[in-house]
């Protein structure tokens, strides 16, 4: 008898062991972080303390806007006023070059959005004074913003005082949420600001050849965007320049720009006394880009390192599967007629150079390109 | 023979004087209370954090039994466009400025009785009717009082008011720390109100650890000034800003508390009347030996 309880023992002991073994390597698999589960440090199969559910789909700071919550209520402090019906998407999608969801669910862990009352104590009077209140971290979020760009600081704006609530309302407000997104933001092609320097006073900036052709994403610069930098008062809307007149030290003024361009660059690349030119690839590099290459991102040819790597103008540099074989001559816009598709590169791209004009004259005495074509021309170059 | 009878004089004034002097002693002994608790509570006002909502102004006189209207009507900003002082009518006021470094909002500043570690109100008042308590509040007694205003002349930041309009009753009126609803373990009426804790009610040593913490975390958010730590030797409200406190009229002001030496003295002169009594009754017996002198040298004549 003895003998058969501790097999019943061993046994068990090993059931459960290789029971948590199992969920554990599950996890391990999964390469999930702890807390987004556990609320404890050493979860146990007896205390595992899970977080309340649902669980499936938990929000984290990574998420994108679309995915979060349409619509939050607020009610963890309500004394004077009703609720608050906060539209939570249509603000993670404002906050995007705010700062982001980390913008407001600060010293946010990778796990789990937390609460805000895991820090914050509903209780103004507390101990611990180092951090706002509940009520006071609340406000701060909405406030700081609200007032910047709307100028208001009324309580009515957002609150609705308990005589005057219907508990209808939630589903009004729902209602008038659903669905809502924020505008697309609209990108500036060009900007030019007027500086208070000394030498070349007006500084033009393509900010579309920043975005796309050179491949920043917005972020990169725009990281505490306010509200107010779109929605302010003071908008300018007419074609004059943008006046700079800051006391900011030349690094906190060009920041942006000397993350990229160095500190030391010819300052007239950027100002002038007029409204430059754009980026032009041709007068730079001297050669021109074609319909096919003018839509890429810098990144593509020249890698996304800065200072860019130079690249030859032989379109093998970048274009290393192309051989006599498969290269189709009507990528270039030209589509060969039949008498000069027999013939090879060399024939009209003299030393096999594809970076000079092709030459008519080694066969012909009155032709000559581009003139005359060797076929027929499929797109506009 | 006058010399004989001068110095009968100046043995009779001493005497008398000494009297004076010893009664002024004793009652210096039961002057005003002027506590300097370790543990007295502050508040620290972040003017960083401030919105301008006003709501504080509605909270404290609603708390004084002031005639406050209702809440909406302080969301008008036109207010702002001139500079307001704390007075009969409204205990605490909230003031605006233009913005200061790294901030394009304007710098809105609540003013109110700073509540200072050696009040100078405290010892001007002649009659004691002042006094520091043990929380921090700098408070006093109306029956006492007997309207004089020296406390008015002698506050550093100019915060008491005078009620002029009650003829029979002069109040002297400023922000008394909530000490009412403190006492009852309720917070400051304006603390509580305020929606982003603007004001942060703790005890002062604790605030000051804070008020640190906050201008080493953020040095492009906070001018490197705690407003209070040390003027006039210590105020209970303290105060961060993001520009100069002299553009925020803001005293400036030294370290050094308010005199206090003058405290005692003033104290024993006005003191339940005695002293001046004395006095009187001092110059009355010189004027009567004097007197009775000269009518007996006339009789010698």
């Amino acid at each position: 008898m003895k003998k058969f309880n501790y097999l019943l023992t061993v046994l068990f002991l090993v059931t459960s062991v290789s029971a948590q073994q199992n969920i554990g390597k599950k996890h391990l698999q999964l390469n999930i972080n702890c807390k987004t589960c556990h609320t404890c440090d050493v979860p146990t199969k007896n205390e595992p303390c899970l977080v309340t559910c649902p669980r499936e789909r938990i929000a984290t700071v990574y998420q994108k806007p679309e995915e979060t919550p349409e619509l939050i209520v607020i009610n963890e402090l309500v004394k004077r006023y009703s609720p608050v019906y906060f539209s939570h998407r249509i603000h993670a999608q404002m906050s995007a070059m705010g700062g982001g969801c980390e913008g407001c669910h600060h010293h946010n862990t990778t796990g789990p959005i937390l609460k805000c009352n895991s820090c914050h104590e509903p209780n103004r009077k507390r101990e611990n004074i180092s951090l706002p209140d509940l009520k006071g971290a609340y406000h701060r979020q909405c406030m700081d913003c609200h007032r910047e760009w709307s100028g208001e600081t009324g309580c009515n704006s957002c609150h609705v005082p308990l005589k005057d609530y219907k508990p209808e309302k939630k589903e009004v407000i729902q209602k008038r949420y659903a669905g809502k997104e924020h505008p697309v933001i609209l990108e500036p092609t060009k900007l030019v600001y007027e500086t208070n320097s000394a030498k070349g006073k007006l500084v033009t900036f393509y900010h579309d050849d920043h975005s796309k052709k050179f491949g920043i994403s917005c972020i990169s610069c725009h990281k505490q965007e306010s509200c107010s930098k779109c929605h302010g008062v003071n908008r300018v809307t007419d074609n004059k320049p943008i006046k700079v007149d800051t006391k900011n030290t030349f690094e906190e003024q060009h920041r942006n720009c000397i993350s990229c361009h160095s500190k030391n660059e010819d300052c007239s690349k950027c100002h002038s006394d007029k409204v430059l030119a754009p980026f032009d690839h041709y007068k730079s590099t001297g050669w021109a880009l074609n319909k096919y290459h003018i839509n890429l991102s810098c990144a593509k040819c020249h890698g996304s390192k800065l200072p860019y790597k130079k690249v030859d103008n032989q379109c093998i540099s970048c274009h290393q599967g192309w051989n006599n074989e498969n290269f189709k001559h009507s990528v270039t816009g030209l589509q060969l007629d039949e008498m000069h598709s027999e013939l090879s590169c060399e024939d009209c791209h003299l030393e096999n150079n594809f970076a000079i004009k092709p030459s008519c004259t080694n066969c012909h005495d009155d032709y000559s390109y581009p003139k005359q074509k060797p076929g027929k021309v499929v797109g506009k170059k | 023979m006058p010399g004989k009878s001068r110095r009968d004089f100046l043995k009779k004034s001493a005497i008398i004087g000494a009297g004076i002097t010893g009664l002024s002693t004793s009652t210096a002994k039961a002057g005003p209370k002027n506590i300097l608790s370790p543990d007295r509570m502050g508040v620290l006002v972040d003017t960083t954090v401030c919105v301008g909502c006003r709501n504080c102004e509605w909270a404290c006189k609603d708390a004084h039994n002031l005639p406050a209207g209702n809440l909406e009507s302080y969301e008008d900003r036109k207010v702002f466009e001139k500079k307001r002082r704390p007075d009969h009518t409204a205990l605490t006021v909230v003031n605006e400025y233009s913005p200061g470094k790294n901030s394009n909002m304007p710098v809105d500043v609540k003013v109110q009785c700073m509540h200072c570690d050696h009040p100078a109100c405290v010892s001007a008042c002649i009659v004691g009717a002042f006094s520091k308590q043990e929380n921090g509040s700098v408070i006093w007694d109306t029956d006492m009082c007997i309207g004089c205003r020296y406390c008015m002349v002698a506050c550093p930041f100019q915060v008491p008011a005078f009620e002029y309009h009650k003829a029979l009753h002069p109040d002297i009126m400023k922000c008394d720390f909530c000490f009412e609803r403190t006492k009852e373990g309720k917070l400051p009426a304006c603390v509580e109100i305020c929606p982003v804790e603007a004001l942060t009610y703790g005890p002062r040593t604790e605030l000051v650890r804070v008020a640190r913490e906050r201008i080493k975390k953020n040095p492009d958010r906070y001018i490197d000034h705690i407003f209070g730590e040390y003027e006039v030797g210590g105020t209970s409200w303290m105060y961060l800003a993001n520009k100069d406190f002299s553009e925020l009229d803001f005293p400036k002001l030294g370290d050094k508390p308010a005199p206090g030496v003058s405290e005692s003295i003033q104290h024993g002169i006005f003191a339940y009347f005695v002293p001046p009594v004395s006095l009187y009754a001092l110059l009355g017996g010189i004027m009567w030996i004097s007197k009775r002198r000269k009518e007996l040298e006339e009789e010698l004549k």
